[in-house]
């Protein structure tokens, strides 16, 4: 008696074995994958090389979770567009209404794996953000004590940077290569936001209130350094140059910037 | 009818004509309302204007009188004030009020019929979205290549923040005012809205708010973008004072809309429309105004607060004297997110309306649907401070901030089920409403997807202000949201004008916008993720391919947007004759003629199911 009934009602894996045998979820899956495929080929190499070269650890991070973001999100797109595309190749044209489709009010087995799928991705995507902002907090409590210290300052709309190790100021932002920096951010007047582009850090100027941030330059090279919080008639402007450079190189900049080194 | 024809009888009929209400309307609202702000001020302009805080203070009182002198030239208070002196309108009167048989005079009126407010609110919106548009092509135009200099860095800035408020507004009733106003009442079977006067009361003020936001450009404009950050905007010129009256009219406006519509809803629908029989635009509608209920009164306080810091030196958000910064990016922030989904859940909503219509199925679990909006609803207020990650506000509190973000992704993803498993297995008829269903897909995966990776905070770090940002919420919000509601035109034009869309300047204008758009915002991605802050008046020449390709995308779109505009006008004088149900659809607005009856229905309907029983059931 239970095993005859054990063979009408089906389980949940032997239902979804029967929807992948129909044709139409073939091919609309297909598709998907094809999506998915081209997704991948995006988030691996296109997307990355939009973006500038990175000078610290923090940007190389940035880098690689924005491809692995694009990798989750790929199957999404995968389905999304894949079951879309195929409806979309049978659509009905004309100026009468299509004959009436077959009455599915809903399948609760399609939605629980959707939401269970759904659930997943997303908490792989929490829990690597997690795991990558843990990192950059013990990198941070790490560099204390090695940090070089440059103090941050915005005003409406310069930006100038003081070393108070070295004993100078400037308008212009270097740093020595493989040595831990902490920018101590604050504002004169209203919100700007300190944005070194490639070092990959931003934080925001605020009025008398500092703000930390650290990381590690790891790559000599050109520096960019904006202003991402709009902060009034010459925002645009403000803005510098400067460089990550070999330590012999800083402690040479330094003296002529009138500082003195360790 | 006995009983009203002796009510009738024992009562002397008063001849509305000789009423005070028949002599009002927008005219002598100007009128008023000009007289009430000249004397505000004259009456407390002296030779201290020149000090900043003189000046916010008679700016931001002629503007205030300005509304409440348009409000009483309109003849709003002659209800409320009949009522306290123990003479209520009466019934001839009210009909008066409601526009019957006034022919076009009745749309320049404080008229109570909610059709009459339906279409002023779509002119509205369509003049808004004009206006907001024209300041987007002129932005682009300045960004056409490295240095142009089209307009100089305070006019840009000031083009940035009033089209930034400009389309926020537009886009908050874009939906909820045309169609919500229209359509919906009849939709449950009502014979208006619950509150009539409120109706008009919320279309009115919401239009004094577009002088004195106008205003903001001949008082040197705002240099603050939209977000209005203490403390540039507590230094800001006397601009600004526009764009805090506007706030707080606008705040005032939503309020008695998102109540009258939440009220209707409860209390108005036909008898058999139980909650699970309630068509998802009139579920999708509620949850959004219901959710902005509590969401603007935190703008209107950020704005008072502002004022205030203004106009009488208090110190809220001045850090110098014990306030804080913070304080009103939190306020702006409690907004701004629940904001973002009040615009966009009723354009999906509208598109969950159109797809079974155009596909002949149900509505794929009407449950998942309402689970979808009730969980964006319901975790969009505790992700504000995904805004502020980088802000130096408690960086400690990222992590809990990113988790409810990356959480919205769950509903969202339901949102997707329900049209996707709406369109399996039918065969979507290819009109103009069901195509915004196609673009909406797509163009709220990339919106979703991007919005991804600025939820996460160490991927923010980066993107956080640039013109990544930009881009990812133009396509939730143009790329969806505007899609769903232009869809909820084409499909509900028939009824609201009595006309067909003209169908080929319909999918030229289509295609056009939804190709634009994609060129448009490809390249802001690709200007982001290289780097170039937004907001910006001028770039680096390593920019200037990608920016170069979104100014093109941009007069694509603003091409696609004439041919629409023009399609409107000429369809609603010239367009053909449309039929009572010229999609098919089982809804009720589909069983009234056009032009539709005062009170709707000649007998109140009586609903016996949901209105998705398309197709045959398989087994």
């Amino acid at each position: 008696m239970s095993n005859e009934h054990y063979e009408m009602d089906p389980t949940p894996g032997e239902k979804l074995k029967a929807i992948f045998k129909q044709r139409d979820v073939q091919i609309a899956t297909a598709w998907g994958v094809l999506v998915t495929f081209i997704f991948f080929i995006i988030g691996g190499w296109i997307y990355p090389s939009w973006m500038p070269t990175a000078l610290s650890t923090d940007m190389k991070a940035i880098e690689r979770l924005i491809v692995i973001f694009t990798w989750i999100s790929a199957p999404i797109c995968g389905i999304v567009l894949g079951f879309s595309i195929y409806t979309f190749m049978h659509r009905h044209k004309g100026d009468t209404p299509p004959a009436d489709g077959p009455a599915i009010r809903s399948n609760p087995l399609v939605v629980g794996l959707w939401v269970i799928i759904s659930s997943a991705l997303c908490l792989v995507a929490v829990v690597y953000g997690l795991i990558e902002m843990n990192s950059a907090t013990a990198a941070t409590a790490e560099n204390k004590t090695s940090a070089l210290v440059v103090e941050v300052t915005g005003s409406q709309w310069v930006w100038s940077f003081n070393y108070p190790e070295q004993g100078f100021s400037s308008h212009e932002l270097m740093l020595p290569v493989n040595r831990p920096v902490e920018f101590r951010i604050t504002s004169v007047d209203v919100n700007h936001s300190f944005w070194p582009v490639q070092l990959g850090v931003k934080v925001d100027a605020n009025r008398l209130q500092t703000t930390v941030v650290d990381t590690t330059p790891n790559k000599i090279g050109e520096l960019e350094v904006k202003c991402a919080e709009l902060c009034g008639l010459y925002h645009t402007y403000m803005e510098t140059t400067g460089e990550v450079m070999s330590k012999a190189d800083f402690d040479n900049w330094v003296t002529t910037q009138g500082g003195h080194t360790a | 009818m006995t009983t009203l024809d002796q009510h009738a009888s024992v009562r002397p009929i008063p001849n509305p004509a000789k009423s005070l209400i028949t002599k009002l309307n927008m005219g002598t609202g100007i009128i008023v309302g000009v007289i009430f702000a000249a004397a505000t001020y004259f009456g407390l302009k002296d030779e201290d204007m020149l000090s900043m805080q003189q000046n916010s203070k008679v700016l931001l009182a002629t503007m205030f009188m300005w509304s409440i002198g348009f409000m009483v030239g309109i003849g709003a208070f002659i209800g409320p004030v009949r009522w306290l002196i123990g003479k209520d309108l009466t019934d001839e009167e009210q009909l008066y009020l409601a526009g019957d048989g006034q022919g076009i005079k009745r749309y320049f009126k404080y008229c109570t019929d909610h059709k009459v407010v339906g279409i002023q609110y779509l002119v509205g919106v369509m003049t808004l979205l004009g206006v907001g548009g024209t300041m987007a092509m002129m932005i682009r135009t300045n960004l056409i290549q490295p240095g142009s200099q089209f307009v100089n860095p305070a006019v840009y800035n000031s083009l940035v923040g009033l089209h930034g408020i400009t389309m926020i507004i537009a886009m908050i009733i874009v939906a909820t005012g045309p169609f919500g106003n229209y359509i919906m009442p009849i939709m449950i079977g009502a014979a208006d809205m619950a509150f009539p006067r409120l109706n008009a009361l919320s279309w009115w003020v919401l239009f004094t708010a577009i002088p004195v936001l106008c205003s903001a450009w001949f008082l040197g404009g705002i240099p603050t973008g939209w977000t209005a950050y203490a403390p540039l905007s507590v230094q800001a010129g006397p601009g600004m004072n526009a764009f805090i009256a506007t706030i707080i009219i606008f705040a005032v406006s939503t309020a008695v809309a998102g109540a009258n519509i939440t009220a209707t809803v409860v209390a108005m629908r036909a008898k058999g429309m139980k909650w699970n029989r309630v068509p998802i635009f009139v579920i999708g509608a509620t949850i959004s105004v219901a959710l902005a209920i509590p969401a603007f009164p935190t703008f209107m306080l950020s704005m008072i607060m502002t004022g205030l810091d203004r106009s009488f030196a208090t110190t809220f958000f001045d850090a110098n004297l014990g306030g804080s910064g913070w304080l009103y990016a939190h306020l702006f922030w409690i907004m701004g997110h629940p904001e973002v989904y009040v615009i966009l859940i009723p354009g999906v909503a509208v598109l969950m309306e159109i797809a079974p219509v155009f596909v002949r199925k149900p509505l794929f679990s009407y449950n998942a649907a309402i689970a979808g909006f009730a969980g964006i609803a319901g975790l969009s207020i505790l992700v504000w401070a995904h805004h502020m990650y980088i802000s130096g506000w408690m960086p400690m509190l990222n992590g809990p901030f990113m988790v409810t973000t990356e959480m919205i992704s769950v509903p969202t993803g339901l949102i997707f089920l329900v049209i996707l498993g709406t369109l399996w297995r039918g065969r979507p008829w290819m009109k103009l409403p069901m195509l915004g269903v196609y673009a909406f897909l797509w163009n709220m995966l990339i919106g979703g997807i991007t919005g991804l990776y600025l939820s996460d905070v160490p991927a923010d770090n980066y993107l956080h202000g640039s013109m990544y940002v930009t881009a990812h919420f133009h396509y939730t919000l143009m790329g969806a949201a505007l899609t769903g509601a232009l869809a909820g035109l084409a499909y509900w034009f028939p009824k609201m004008t009595g006309r067909m869309l003209n169908e080929r300047a319909g999918y030229i204008s289509f295609w056009l916008t939804q190709i634009g758009f994609q060129i448009l915002f490809l390249g802001m991605f690709i200007a982001g993720a290289e780097g170039q802050p937004r907001r910006v008046a001028d770039y680096s020449v390593n920019f200037a391919t990608s920016d170069l390709i979104s100014t093109i995308g941009a007069y694509t779109i603003g091409l696609g947007m004439i041919i629409l505009l023009w399609a409107v006008i000429h369809s609603w004088r010239h367009g053909k004759i449309a039929p009572m149900n010229p999609w098919g659809a089982k809804t009720l607005e589909w069983t009234v003629p056009y032009p539709v009856p005062l009170v709707n229905f000649d007998t109140p309907p009586v609903v016996t199911s949901d209105p998705y029983g398309y197709g045959k059931a398989s087994n």
